[in-house]
């Protein structure tokens, strides 16, 4: 502040001290930002909670107030364990496979040779792409009487195969849609990762005469925990809460198969118009991620150091 | 194996990859004779190369596909799926008629009540407009924390990070119960007020701001320059690469928005063109031409934009995935 606008305070003094005039001009920077988070994400889960009490219906607003009926309701209706458990068996399958292709990917992409800066691109447009379009065109490509697939899979003599209304073949098909797609993402941040570790490791390692696996497992692994931690955790968030690819690609099913829980929240709340019920489990898989996340952040925080 | 004694080339290329590499082969073939090398050099281009064109048809084949089928006609489509030959994918007869169809110039398109050219507008109006606000308000939280004496910043900190464990897609519902409270619902408010703020792109930012020299607003504001000033004359045109790098971060996220559009609005007028592809086109329809031309549509702004400024997009993802 300049002499002069010091002076121009100095006459109002009392609770408005330059001090505090600061502080308040301050705060209307980050006071929109901190509206919006208020609003648009710590409100909704307070309404979330209050409206899962009630009766409560997109046309008509709140109706009784039930109490903890819906979550009773939730414990005790069979769709909804299906659904978490068609979400954990997702992320089982999914998170395990991008990791590992992601971390492959990254060894190989990672390298400073001719052309591989194109292939890092190449990798990356899955990621840009919207998930409605990659659910749609692999929908496209798995489709039993039409689908690319189906004409590579003619050439090696395998006839027209059901993926898509295939009870166990639904889940994994949409798991090795999702593996492409998200990929490339990892990849990348493997590969910053294994960027920052020290090349002297290896000579070092390479001196004492330790092959490419051996340092593999001795130096990279080790040292990318951190980061291949972190990916673990948030894939795993994200996988838990698959949707788009569902309502494009199964609706649900075949016989719930991939009826994961985002997507029976949306039934509940958009289809059945049993908003209370859709909010209960909202709340309820809420308190669930974020206690998995909040779990999942603690070990890594415990495995940084060492 | 010898210890010491790394050839020089071999080093140099080692230090000039600052890395990760000891997976990368050079160091081991190093060791060989010469002609080891040369047949070892040969087995390895020729490995190389494989991965390359399995990583290429993987990741680009689908996108091929996608693009040579939106320029042809159905009749090809289905004609030449069986049995697998190069014109199951490349067209014999290029035509624009899908395009013409699906944004109602053709009276089969209009016939059919397709307009996508509205999808498509909607998508850009509302992507552009949150990137717009949240340039403004997510620039100005960011340099509030990274610069603004304030006291018990650390707990509003906390605020904004605490949001991050919150996952976005169970709290689409509970979201919507806010907005039609507020009376937005079916509106293009919902899609952009929701938005005009993220907690990723202040925390993003804020780390960035705090790596320009303090030293330059300390000095503005010895000369009498204001906070809003210091912000828009000198912290802003520094931080133009990670400013930038929100921006695209951000349409991308917008423009590739589904669930909430899909449940915020209601109206046709109001569909975005990822709501309108899924809706209106899907895998069962008989016209895969038109549904090939969708994608198509809702693809090439995100794919131009990423083929342009790539190392903003990289830069992101790494800085979204170390959060």
């Amino acid at each position: 502040m300049t002499a002069q606008a010091i002076a121009g305070l100095a006459p109002r003094s009392g609770w408005l001290t330059l001090q505090r005039r600061r502080y308040l001009f301050a705060l209307v920077f980050v006071l929109p930002a901190l509206l919006n988070f208020a609003i648009f994400r710590y409100v909704p889960i307070l309404l979330a909670g209050q409206a899962s009490l009630y009766d409560y219906s997109l046309l008509g607003g709140f109706g009784d107030f039930v109490g903890l009926k819906n979550y009773v309701h939730a414990f005790e209706d069979d769709l909804f364990v299906t659904s978490l458990l068609v979400a954990i068996k997702f992320a089982l399958m999914k998170v395990p496979a991008q990791v590992a292709l992601a971390l492959l990917l990254a060894l190989f992409v990672s390298r400073e040779v001719r052309g591989m800066g194109a292939i890092r691109t190449i990798i990356f447009i899955p990621v840009v792409t919207s998930l409605v379009v990659g659910s749609l065109l692999w929908a496209m490509m798995y489709n039993k009487d039409l689908g690319l697939i189906q004409s590579l899979l003619g050439v090696f003599g395998i006839g027209h195969t059901a993926f898509m209304s295939n009870p166990v073949l639904a889940l994994p098909s949409m798991v090795f849609m999702m593996v492409w797609k998200e990929v490339g993402f990892s990849t990348i941040i493997f590969v910053a990762g294994l960027k920052g570790i020290p090349a002297m490791f290896y000579d070092a390692a390479a001196i004492d005469g330790a092959g490419r696996i051996r340092q593999f497992f001795a130096i990279t692994l080790p040292l990318l925990k951190p980061v291949l931690l972190f990916v673990v955790v948030t894939q795993t968030i994200s996988a838990m809460q698959v949707f788009i690819p569902i309502f494009v690609m199964t609706q649900g099913g075949p016989f719930y198969a991939t009826d994961a829980i985002v997507y029976y929240i949306y039934q509940n709340g958009f289809q059945y118009n049993d908003m209370g019920y859709a909010s209960a489990m909202s709340f309820i898989v809420l308190v669930l991620l974020v206690a998995v996340s909040g779990l999942q952040f603690k070990a890594l925080k415990g495995n940084v150091d060492y | 194996m010898a210890a010491g004694k790394l050839p020089l080339r071999v080093r140099e290329k080692r230090q000039g990859m600052a890395t990760l590499d000891g997976t990368g082969g050079a160091l081991t073939l190093a060791y060989r004779q010469d002609s080891r090398i040369r047949v070892g050099r040969v087995a390895e281009t020729v490995g190389r190369s494989l991965i390359y064109l399995v990583i290429v048809v993987l990741f680009l084949g689908p996108f091929i596909w996608m693009f040579f089928g939106s320029l042809r006609k159905e009749s090809e489509i289905t004609g030449y799926m069986f049995p697998f030959s190069w014109n199951t994918i490349v067209p014999v007869e290029w035509t624009l008629q899908n395009f013409l169809d699906i944004y109602g110039i053709s009276e089969a398109g209009q016939k059919g009540g397709l307009k996508f050219h509205i999808g498509l507008m909607n998508s850009g109006l509302i992507s552009i407009a949150v990137v717009s606000c949240s340039l403004v308000f997510n620039t100005m939280a960011a340099y509030f924390f990274a610069r603004l004496p304030f006291p018990g910043k650390k707990y509003l900190t906390a605020f904004v990070v605490a949001t991050f464990l919150l996952p976005f897609e169970v709290t689409v519902v509970p979201l919507y119960l806010v907005v039609s409270d507020l009376g937005m619902r079916n509106t293009y408010w919902s899609m952009i007020v929701p938005f005009f703020a993220s907690p990723f792109i202040v925390f993003m930012l804020t780390q960035f701001l705090g790596t320009i020299p303090k030293e330059l607003d300390e000095a503005a504001l010895v000369d009498g320059a204001n906070y809003w000033q210091i912000l828009w004359q000198i912290v802003f045109p520094n931080a133009v690469p990670a400013i930038l790098t929100a921006a695209l971060i951000e349409f991308q996220f917008i423009w590739n928005l589904f669930y909430w559009p899909l449940i915020a609005t209601s109206s046709l007028d109001l569909q975005v063109i990822q709501v309108m592809i899924a809706s209106q086109t899907t895998d069962r329809t008989i016209y895969w031409g038109r549904t090939f031309a969708g994608l198509v549509s809702a693809v090439v702004p995100v794919l131009l934009l990423f083929l342009f400024g790539q190392r903003f997009y990289f830069r992101g993802a790494v800085l979204s995935g170390m959060k």
